[in-house]
């Protein structure tokens, strides 16, 4: 067998294993199963959502003279999860009026 | 890509190709002195595929160094490199991996002055290439990120028990003289 066959064979060999482990680690970022889980040096600061301020609803309903005015129920209290943000669309209004 | 991320990728898959190298050097060159093989003694493609495989496992090798040295997480210094069992977290299993380091640098390096230097002396420096493969193989054993794949670890034990059967029969049936 000649001299330049063997060493092809060789590179083909390293470079199979190295393509191939290249595209396993990018495809496995992290093993649970790895023996060694070394501490993270810098763990990025925790996000935290700022709050937007709750928007202000104006007089919605108005009332003839000698009519009682209806009584408002509080609807429903929204509450975010921690990582949500609200978003700056207009807020939903309630339209209706008896 | 983040560049740590792919520091890190690059520092496993060069690690994996540089130790499938070192094995084919190693087998490569136990198989030209060993007296089951007597046939290959006078090959003289398999001798210079043994001088040839430095020049892909060095490259291989630095790499898998160079990025780990970039890498935050790994956590190495570069006088890692030469002084062993000095990181601060699993220092056996990363000390291996400097411990052959120096070996094999120290092979290498003598292996390229073999002219200058007595037969003898060369020929025991030459040995310590055992020892290098034994801690080269508990390095990636004990440290390999993905030596638990059944992939990656079928083609280190296979390359392992090729340089161990070849070695055991060197020992049992003798080594050919120069």
């Amino acid at each position: 067998m000649p001299s330049w066959s063997l060493k092809l064979s060789a590179v083909f060999i390293t470079l199979f294993v190295l393509v191939g482990s290249f595209d396993y680690a990018r495809g496995h970022l992290k093993n649970p199963n790895a023996p060694l889980q070394p501490p993270v040096a810098d763990r990025p600061a925790a996000t935290s959502a700022t709050p937007t301020p709750a928007p202000t609803i104006g007089p919605l309903l108005t009332t003839r003279p000698g009519q009682r005015p209806p009584t408002i129920t509080p609807g429903p209290r929204l509450t975010l999860a921690p990582g949500v943000r609200t978003a700056t669309l207009a807020p939903i209004t309630l339209t209706h009026t008896s | 890509m983040d560049p740590q991320l792919f520091v890190w990728i690059v520092a496993r898959a060069t690690g994996v190709a540089a130790y499938i190298a070192l094995c084919l050097s190693i087998l490569s060159g136990i198989a030209l002195r060993t007296s089951v093989l007597d046939f290959l003694a006078k090959n003289r493609a398999l001798r210079s595929l043994h001088d040839f495989m430095a020049w892909i496992w060095i490259p291989l090798g630095s790499a898998h160094v160079a990025t780990l040295l970039l890498d935050k997480t790994a956590q190495v210094a570069p006088l890692d490199l030469v002084v062993p069992f000095q990181v601060s977290y699993a220092p056996a299993a990363i000390g291996l991996g400097t411990v052959s380091l120096d070996l094999v640098v120290l092979v290498t390096v003598t292996s390229w002055l073999r002219r200058r230097m007595d037969d003898r002396l060369w020929h025991w420096v030459h040995r310590t290439s055992y020892v290098a493969f034994v801690t080269i193989f508990l390095h990636s054993l004990l440290s390999g990120t993905d030596f638990s794949s059944p992939l990656i670890s079928s083609i280190s034990w296979s390359a392992a028990l090729g340089i161990g059967l070849l070695a055991a029969s060197r020992i049992v049936f003798g080594r050919l003289p120069e």
